[in-house]
């Protein structure tokens, strides 16, 4: 790799060639503010806060837009930069607002952090500031289905022009008028359509494009847990983070309050999509089981459902399945969900295998959907149609998975079977949202009609499905429970516990574990990562290999993600390292000041 | 629009941008004519810089009606294949592209530093008091239309009016009454910009 030296502030910096002077200082962790240029996108040069000197150039350079040359002599914090720099932000702040305490970004707003280090402590402006629309919330317009706009807010850095430009690849938003008049719009005032609209929230610098599923929601310091995730409704496996409120009044509500992309270059870049990112809520919603249930009589319909303890409802499962199984063990039949993580499909392989001999995996259908995705033709970011994360992973567990995530799963064999009373029990395993298994009203209908005489449901919502069945077992979503998933790729990657089950709610490789021990067989795990270790070690020399190696995330503490800060932020703590936002009440103004001792520690976040 | 899959879509009920909208305007299509000035017009760009020729492609729609609609962004958008709000991003931009109807003369007051220094305001005030209109409005006849721009590049001459492509330089305040009388009686022929004396 063919480098360049340079010199910022003194220091002597490597960097390959091609970078930027900003992204040379970010990497070496001299904060320099900006607010146009974002990595995921093109550089525009427009909001000039990024402002240095730079030796044998006349003027003061803008360092998202300047190319990194050997032996470059780089200033950020010299007198004239220092006050150049104060100017553009008092600039900025002209039209301002300024109205943090109810705006949804105030505290995790680079605004915010940059003015307070890098800007003038006054504003010399007495004319009063332009509004559209009216001061505080009548400000907030309509900006297509999932968005608010406030322009108020807005410092035109056209960062969210340039996102639909270059990654949502239709140009909904441009800048309408000239100069002083220039305001963010659609046109027609349609608002934004897109599939990965919400990626406009992180990517705008202030709180003037806001989700309508956030805002008004929380405070950035009443969510301060972050798990490091990924997100399971589709085979590509966006990595994420999922935020979790923690007010104690709020403890019995919902407790995940958004999802925000984490930065991978092989999988999603910098975004995510808006089914990832807003489909969320039935993790926690009305629907969702948190007792077992059994329906007291055998004959369908003829008994509601009742909530029942796990340890009545355990040797009930044994005794109806054996029942089932007497005649012939192949007549009991099971229906998977892609939604399950690699953990638990291996459990019930190791289940179907000690029931039924080596060719068990016959006895399992997995099953997913698909869906039409539109998105624009020249997208950066395509969504993929299966809306389930590990097809793969039922495949490399030797699961028969037809075309994969090429296609649609194959039913009609389990179904012909059921139609025909040949299959005496089904048990179902649906860690995924309402639907996520595709139609299976047939096997309502099967049920219902007594064609199938027992069908047990191990699922995390209150289905159509699980309405039918005889046995409900309440599982956990990905939310809950840390697991591996293969995506479309191929990469083995990690979801992690954020949340705990709600009630009596399990792990699902729990449950599959006892009742495979219930029906007499061994199964050696207390952990889920034991699963894992045995998964690594069947399967050397391939992505699992290192399985039991993945890294689980935990909440972090507030105070680091303080540090991270913002949400379109947070790629610098995932690959650059640098301390930035700066910490509060450090001001450059004041360099040469002795600093208080009350800076925090600054370590990545992970 | 719904083209999520399975979510559903905050309900419409929030409050909607006050913002002025252009005229929506009935169907537009270039004349065949128009059609084919086009055509060869963005011949002139390689096939990926197709937007280049967005500004003659405007120019072209304006002279056809006087003025753009939503509906002539439309069209414009389609035939450079970039989208609405592109379009408007350009309309918009431009004080030479007009979304309502003008008069038969733009009256283009530079408000520009070295035109400011010597008296534009004052020109656009005359010019206003002249007409009875207010900058932005068209006058009673229809004839004259009252706009405030940016510099003209003639600062040199200033302060400048620009009457639709011409520019008339070194209008004094007090000269504007005499050559609004001079257009409506002379048309073109009153125009003195130095630039056509070269032209002659
Ligand atoms: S809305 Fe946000 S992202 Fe878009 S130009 Fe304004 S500040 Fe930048
Ligand atoms: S693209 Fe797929 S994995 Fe990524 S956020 Fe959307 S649904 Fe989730
Ligand atoms: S970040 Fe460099 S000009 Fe905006
Ligand atoms: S300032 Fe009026 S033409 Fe330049």
């Amino acid at each position: 790799m063919e480098t360049v030296t340079l010199t910022i502030d003194g220091t002597q910096i490597t960097v390959p060639k091609g970078r930027t002077v900003l992204q040379a200082a970010i990497e070496a962790g001299i904060s320099v503010p900006y607010y146009c240029y974002h990595p995921g996108i093109s550089i525009d040069g427009s909001c000039r806060v990024c402002i240095v000197k730079i030796e044998k150039m006349g003027k003061l350079q803008t360092s998202c837009s300047t190319v990194c040359t050997d032996g470059m002599v780089v200033h950020t914090r010299e007198a004239d930069v220092v006050e150049a720099r104060a100017g553009v932000f008092e600039f900025l702040l002209l039209n301002h607002p300024l109205d943090c305490p109810v705006c949804d970004k105030g505290g995790e707003c680079p605004l915010q952090d940059f003015s307070y280090t890098f800007g003038p402590a006054e504003s010399r402006m007495d004319f009063p500031r332009r509004v559209f629309d009216g001061e505080g919330v009548k400000a907030d317009v309509d900006f297509g289905p999932t968005l608010m706009l406030n322009r108020n807010r807005c410092i035109l850095c056209t960062r969210c022009v340039r996102f639909m430009k270059e990654v949502d690849g239709d140009a909904q938003i441009g800048i309408v008028d000239r100069g002083a008049g220039s305001e963010i719009a659609t046109f027609e005032e349609r608002g934004v359509h897109s599939l990965i609209s919400g990626n406009l929230m992180d990517v705008c610098p202030v709180g003037a494009i806001l989700t309508k599923d956030y805002r008004f929601k929380t405070r950035p310091w009443d969510n301060p847990g972050v798990v490091d995730t990924i997100c399971t409704l589709c085979s590509k496996g966006c990595n994420t983070s999922a935020w979790l409120k923690a007010k104690p009044e709020w403890a019995r509500g919902s407790q995940l309050i958004r999802m925000t992309p984490r930065f991978n270059a092989d999988v999603n870049n910098y975004w995510m999509c808006d089914i990832g990112r807003f489909t969320y809520h039935w993790a926690e919603g009305d629907t969702r089981l948190r007792k077992p249930m059994l329906r007291p009589s055998t004959s369908p319909g003829q008994a509601p459902l009742e909530p029942a303890a796990w340890r009545d409802v355990e040797p009930k499962l044994r005794d109806r399945i054996q029942d089932a199984g007497s005649q012939d063990p192949a007549s009991v039949r099971f229906l998977v969900s892609a939604h399950a993580s690699t953990e638990e499909l291996y459990v019930l392989k190791q289940l179907v295998e000690g029931l039924l001999g080596n060719d068990g995996a016959r006895a399992v259908t997995v099953t997913w959907t698909r869906s039409d995705k539109r998105q624009p033709e020249g997208t950066k970011f395509k969504v993929p149609g299966t809306d389930a994360p590990n097809v793969n992973g039922a495949k490399d567990l030797g699961f028969e998975v037809g075309p994969g995530n090429e296609g649609m799963p194959d039913l009609t064999r389990l179904r012909t079977d059921v139609e025909a009373g040949r299959v005496k029990a089904v048990y179902v395993l649906d860690p995924g949202p309402d639907g996520s298994i595709g139609d299976v009203s047939w096997l309502v209908a099967a049920r219902r009609s007594g064609t199938l005489p027992l069908l047990v449901v191990q699922g995390v919502l209150m289905t159509e499905l699980a309405a039918a069945a005889d046995i409900v077992l309440p599982g956990t979503a990905w939310v809950e429970k840390d697991g591996i998933f293969t995506n479309d790729q191929g990469r083995v990657q990690a979801s992690s516990r954020a949340i705990a089950p709600p009630g009596e709610a399990r792990e699902d490789w729990q449950i599959l574990v006892s009742v495979a021990r219930s029906l007499g067989l061994t199964m050696p795990y207390e952990t889920s990562n034991d699963v894992r270790r045995a998964l690594a070690t069947s399967k050397p020399g391939t992505g699992y290999a290192e399985a039991d190696h993945l890294l689980f995330t935990r909440p972090v503490p507030a105070r680091n993600w303080l540090q991270a800060s913002n949400p379109s932020e947070r790629w610098k703590w995932d690959f650059l390292f640098q301390d930035l936002p700066p910490v509060k009440g450090h001001s450059v103004q004041m360099e040469g000041v002795p600093a208080q001792e009350t800076s925090i520690p600054l370590k990545p976040v992970g | 629009m719904s083209f999520h899959p399975k979510m559903e879509y905050a309900p419409a009920r929030f409050h909607k941008s006050a913002r002025t909208l252009p005229d929506p305007g009935g169907d537009f299509t270039y004349t065949a004519e128009n059609q084919a000035k086009f055509d060869a017009n963005v011949q002139r760009y390689p096939p990926d810089q197709r937007k280049s020729a967005i500004l003659y492609a405007l120019y072209l729609a304006q002279r056809q009606q006087g003025f753009l609609t939503r509906a002539a962004m439309a069209h414009v958008a389609g035939q450079i294949r970039c989208t609405t709000a592109d379009v408007e991003d350009v309309v918009s931009y431009y004080t030479m592209f007009y979304t309502k109807p003008v008069g038969t003369y733009v009256l283009n007051v530079c408000r520009t530093l070295s035109c400011a220094l010597l008296g534009a305001e004052r020109v656009t005030e005359a010019i206003s008091e002249k007409l009875g209109i207010k900058v932005g409005e068209t006058d009673a006849s229809g004839m004259f239309t009252l706009i405030e721009v940016e510099c003209l590049g003639a600062c040199d001459r200033a302060p400048v009016v620009m009457v639709n492509d011409d520019w008339e330089e070194r209008l004094a305040p007090e000269q504007v009454g005499e050559f609004i009388d001079h257009v409506r009686a002379k048309g073109r022929a009153a125009f003195t910009g130095c630039h056509l004396h070269k032209e002659k």
